[in-house]
């Protein structure tokens, strides 16, 4: 048996919905059909009544799964794609995000964002928004790199008293795959050394876990062991794994498939930097998409964001340094 | 199944026994001085917060109800216990009437750390959410569908429904959010009461510039609810459209949408003089002061003796300098004790000290 | 097999729609599949002949996989690549070999040019602090980095070698002396000089008693020529000249392991005569170490004797906190032309050395004053 990464999510909301009557699924061709993606599957006539149509208006999909936290719900929303969250921007940074500190009632949301690029997908169905919700105070914002983490982490979102931003990776959807779902995770907050190594820290989360796995083993054969800290949870953002990776290699890689500007891999080495300046080897170097939308045809694509082949480049250099 | 879709001409619903839908005869005199007396206590609250606002005790604004609090109160002397009220800027009558206390409403507009915002946010931005009593956050259009979800969680808990009761300006149905709470709310067929205060301006932005329809009201059938016209300076005419919007929706006929007009008779906040306004509007029937129509209403029809009205402003003034003599009192919050983290969950707080 | 959606990675045949030897037209449905999201038929990239079927009905393609050949006259369009899997050999724009990393914005420099050997990593720096080390304690080590850096593994092995030579604690004399170098020498150091007659000078010196020191005369010689002009002594910081408020000359005088610097204040308003026994006084309390606070810093320039060690000739370093030492070498009898007896006569002469700071002054100043302290010596009656 084996499970994708996809199902994995589709297992979760299942295991949720079956284990807690408040949890509800709300967005747009979530109930019959099963969604875009068929993350939602058969939960419709599985939960009758609780995986639910919208209309396409993600601010009030937003707004409404808000009053229905702080009735005591626990609803988890789908995005179709992350890209169109920001429809529902003004719900999820300036109402939901603030509802806790301004009234000290919990707002316990889970918010999937089907994420990041795949071929063809072009400008509006490809972004990677975690560090524009990471910006906000009062979000939590989680992005699962592995079959097991999408199941549990997501288990983990519904659970949590806060708002969560849950990007799932449309490109790992299919192509990732597990032997099980995992009986046991790390926290929400905790990073994990996805491969252990001693002279360059990579610090990457979500799809880009892969490239950089892929990258790590070409360099093994350059005789370079590169360590991998996959964060998986953007915020909060483990930064003693990361600083303890720094220490025993002197160099740091931060890979992601965002925009570069302001992003979570300028957050890690800002922190790195400015706690750790002294565990430094080399300046540290961040990898990510180019500066321009995200572009439509697959060779575009493939230039536009990091490659196994980019994160390799870029690592020699920081390990040349 | 048929909508209702009424437009009540002010003359008709300031007229008299004709009016086959409002009779005042049909109205419960203990509720309209009830009524009154919210009014009266919310006036005299406004006036006490611009002058805290003047004498620099208010920090950024003051954002007064005058010209809306007879049809803010209707609304909320619908509300029974169980039921959501999530009011806007001009809904001190209504806070009141909900059951907000006068410390309550004057600690949010000082930022006392003992009001309900303690300090973090302040003004008309302030509730009680487990009070059913939703805070407003700025952005116009956003607070319905929010009443919207509660509504829908009770449904999917299998609790009684209530109603969700919410208001809006004018200016406030432009924003597309409010349009996809309307769409949202009747697609669901929630028992929503959104109230539309047309105050003529928002902000300095006269209606005309807002809208082209000729009433608020035409899109009541676009989104398939029904919809209540009102004049909103016509406090018996409001409580009663208010009673038959409420029962409606009690009733599970669906969202109603009510379209008040009024005048408002301030300044967007009391930064603003509101100069913009064209003084034949104020010289107008829908520029007229709902409080005093209404005490006028109230002694004209019998339901009120003009010495009982000065002895309720009499009561109604001590309550109001009790209070504020007791928040004066307040301390202001602490930036060291207060706990710096915006997220419920202790685990994943980042910088919490 | 086709991209047949949002993030599809394979679809299941579900029958062909077309058999061997069929004529197909491009756009032509040829097979009906499943994903999914959704069933779907699959066409023709081109016109041509089915020339083999190759995906079985109610198997699972991924995308990008062949599922029939077809025998065409026209060449087909190539697909895009797409290749679904990690790292992949999909075009990327890394391209060439580079030693530079390209910013991911624009405009912002990478400082990964500023490479060699004096490079010292944030990390390298904290194990040298850890360690009491400098800079200059490195000056020995080869790097093994890029471009010759020093990386803290080759740091790490100097200190480990260090360990097997005898080590002995350097005195805290030896360590304040090597930290004001150090700091010294931070700063362009230019060294002039020119012989100096002293004939002169000795012969006034035998006229008293105490007998001033060849090193005395040049320290009233260069108080009473910054005295005219004291710009030589002022102190670059930033974009401003610090001038000098008193002229007060230090003087080196060797002590154990090390060198101290007694000063004269105001030698400029003093004479040489006055100045004989307050000299001799603070060179026995400098060897005693024993140097009151009024006579230690704040001089703005230092003599330094090395004549005493038989040295014709040396490049002192200035203190830290001056930018002028004038130096003094051993004197000899050497011949010197007389136009007037028209033959070489035998004079005494010593070398005399100006170092300076070159950001101060350029050597066109730094030889007029010099010129002007060995006139002066020339003059002793003057001092």
């Amino acid at each position: 048996m084996s499970i994708t990464y996809l199902e994995a999510i589709r297992e979760a909301q299942a295991r949720a919905l079956g284990e807690n009557p408040n949890v509800y699924i709300y967005g747009q061709d979530v109930g019959d059909f099963g969604g875009a993606f068929k993350a939602t599957k058969g939960l419709a006539a599985q939960f009758p009544g609780r995986v639910i149509d919208a209309p396409i208006s993600e601010d009030a999909i937003v707004g409404s799964a808000i009053g229905a936290a702080i009735q005591g719900m626990r609803p988890i929303i789908e995005m179709q794609f992350a890209d169109f969250s920001t429809v529902g921007l003004n719900q999820i940074v300036n109402q939901a995000a603030t509802y806790y500190w301004r009234t000290n009632v919990p707002c316990p949301i889970t918010i999937r964002l089907p994420c990041g690029g795949t071929s063809g997908s072009g400008p509006f169905h490809s972004q990677s928004l975690e560090a524009v919700y990471a910006h906000f105070p009062g979000l939590v914002v989680l992005t699962p790199a592995t079959v097991e983490d999408a199941y549990s982490m997501l288990l983990d979102a519904v659970a949590i008293d806060d708002p969560v931003i849950f990007c799932e990776h449309k490109f790992l959807y299919y192509h990732l795959k597990a032997e099980k779902l995992p009986t046991g995770a790390l926290p929400v907050g905790k990073a994990r050394i996805a491969r252990a190594g001693r002279d360059l820290t990579l610090v990457t989360y979500s799809a880009m876990l892969h490239e950089s796995l892929a990258a790590a083993e070409e360099l093994a054969t350059q005789g370079y062991q590169v360590e991998i800290v996959d964060l998986r949870s953007i915020k909060p953002l483990d930064t003693d794994t990361v600083m303890a990776s720094v220490a025993r290699t002197g160099r740091l890689l931060c890979v992601g498939e965002a925009w570069p500007w302001g992003g979570v891999t300028a957050e890690v080495i800002a922190r790195v930097v400015s706690e750790g300046f002294d565990l430094l080897d080399a300046p540290p170097q961040r990898l990510n998409a180019k500066d321009t939308p995200i572009p439509f045809h697959p060779r575009l694509w493939a230039a536009h964001r990091p490659t196994a082949q980019s994160i390799t480049a870029a690592a020699r250099n920081v390990l040349n340094y | 199944m048929q909508r209702l879709v009424e437009a009540v001409p002010p003359a008709a619903v300031t007229g008299g026994p004709n009016d086959p839908v409002l009779r005042p005869s049909a109205l419960d005199p203990s509720q309209l001085r009830l009524a009154y007396r919210w009014v009266l206590l919310a006036r005299l609250l406004d006036d006490k917060t611009a002058a805290l606002y003047r004498s620099g005790l208010v920090p950024g604004g003051a954002f007064l109800s005058k010209g809306q609090e007879a049809l803010s109160v209707s609304l909320a002397m619908q509300l029974q216990p169980g039921d959501i009220y999530a009011p806007l800027i001009r809904d001190t009558a209504g806070r009141l009437a909900f059951g907000e206390t006068i410390q309550d409403a004057l600690r949010s507009c000082i930022g006392s750390p003992l009001g309900p915002m303690r300090g973090r946010d302040g003004n008309v931005h302030r509730g009680r959410p487990k009070d059913g009593y939703l805070p407003m956050i700025s952005h116009l259009g956003a607070i319905p569908s929010v009443v919207n979800g509660a509504l829908i969680a009770r449904r999917l808990q299998g609790k009684p429904m209530g109603i969700g009761a919410t208001c809006i300006g004018d200016g406030g149905t432009s924003t597309g959010a409010f349009h996809e709470a309307m769409n949202q709310a009747a697609v669901e067929r929630l028992p929503l009461v959104m109230v539309v205060a047309d105050n003529q301006y928002a902000y300095s932005t006269h209606r005309s510039r807002q809208f082209a329809c000729d009433s608020l009201l035409d899109r009541a059938v676009g989104y398939g609810v029904d919809g209540h016209a009102v004049d909103g300076t016509d406090l018996a005419a409001c409580m009663q459209v208010m009673d038959r919007a409420a029962r409606r929706a009690r009733e599970g006929c669906g969202p109603q949408l009510i379209v008040a007009n009024l005048l408002r008779l301030c300044g967007h906040g009391e930064h603003d003089d509101a100069s913009y306004v064209d003084p034949a509007l104020k010289e107008s029937h829908v520029g007229r002061d709902c409080v005093k129509a209404a005490a006028d209403w109230l002694i004209a029809h019998g339901m009120a003796a003009p010495g009982e009205l000065s002895k309720m402003q009499t009561d109604v003034s001590a309550e109001l300098e009790k209070a504020v003599d007791e928040i004066l009192r307040d301390p202001a919050p602490d930036p060291n004790v207060e706990k710096w983290t915006a997220l419920a969950t202790a685990a994943l707080r980042e910088n919490a000290s | 097999m086709p991209q047949l959606g949002e993030s599809i990675a394979e679809a299941t045949v579900i029958s062909w729609l077309v058999k061997v030897g069929d004529t197909v037209t491009a756009g032509q449905e040829v097979m009906e599949v499943e994903t999914s999201k959704a069933t779907l038929t699959v066409t023709s990239s081109v016109a041509g002949k089915i020339k083999k079927l190759i995906a079985v009905e109610g198997e699972t393609y991924a995308v990008g996989n062949v599922l029939a050949e077809l025998t065409t006259d026209t060449a087909p369009a190539k697909p895009a690549e797409d290749k679904p899997h990690f790292g992949s050999g999909s075009e990327t724009t890394i391209s060439t070999p580079s030693n530079t990393v390209e910013p991911v914005l624009q405009g912002l420099p990478v400082p990964v040019g500023a490479a060699g050997a004096s490079y010292l990593s944030p990390r390298l720096k904290a194990r040298m602090a850890e360690l009491g080390l400098h800079a200059a304690d490195l000056a020995g080590v080869a790097g093994s980095g890029a471009n010759g850096r020093v990386t803290v593994e080759d740091f790490e092995a100097f200190v480990s070698r260090l360990e097997q030579n005898r080590l002995t604690p350097a005195s805290s004399m030896r360590i304040a002396v090597a930290d004001a170098m150090r700091r010294s020498w931070t700063r362009p150091i230019a060294t002039v000089g020119m012989p100096v007659r002293l004939d002169a000078l000795l012969a006034h010196r035998a006229t008293l008693n105490p007998k001033p020191g060849p090193a005395l005369y040049s320290l009233r010689a260069l108080a009473l020529a910054l005295g005219e002009n004291s710009a030589p002594a002022g102190r670059l910081v930033g974009s401003r000249i610090v001038h000098p408020s008193s002229i007060d000359i230090g003087f080196a005088v060797e002590a154990e392991d090390g060198v101290l610097v007694p000063v004269i204040r105001e030698a400029n308003h003093k004479t040489l005569r006055e100045l004989v026994t307050r000299y001799n006084e603070l060179v026995t309390l400098a060897r005693e170490r024993r140097l009151p606070a009024d006579a230690t810093g704040g001089s703005i320039a230092t003599i330094t004797n090395f004549g005493t060690f038989g040295l014709t000739w040396a490049t002192p370093i200035p203190l830290p906190e001056q930018t002028l030492v004038l130096g003094l070498g051993a004197g000899s009898k050497v011949p010197c032309w007389d136009e007037e007896k028209k033959q070489f006569v035998p004079v005494m002469e010593a070398n005399l050395t100006l170092s300076f700071d070159h950001r101060v002054m350029d050597g066109g100043a730094a030889g007029r004053l010099l010129g002007r302290v060995a006139t002066l010596m020339q003059l002793p009656d003057a001092l």
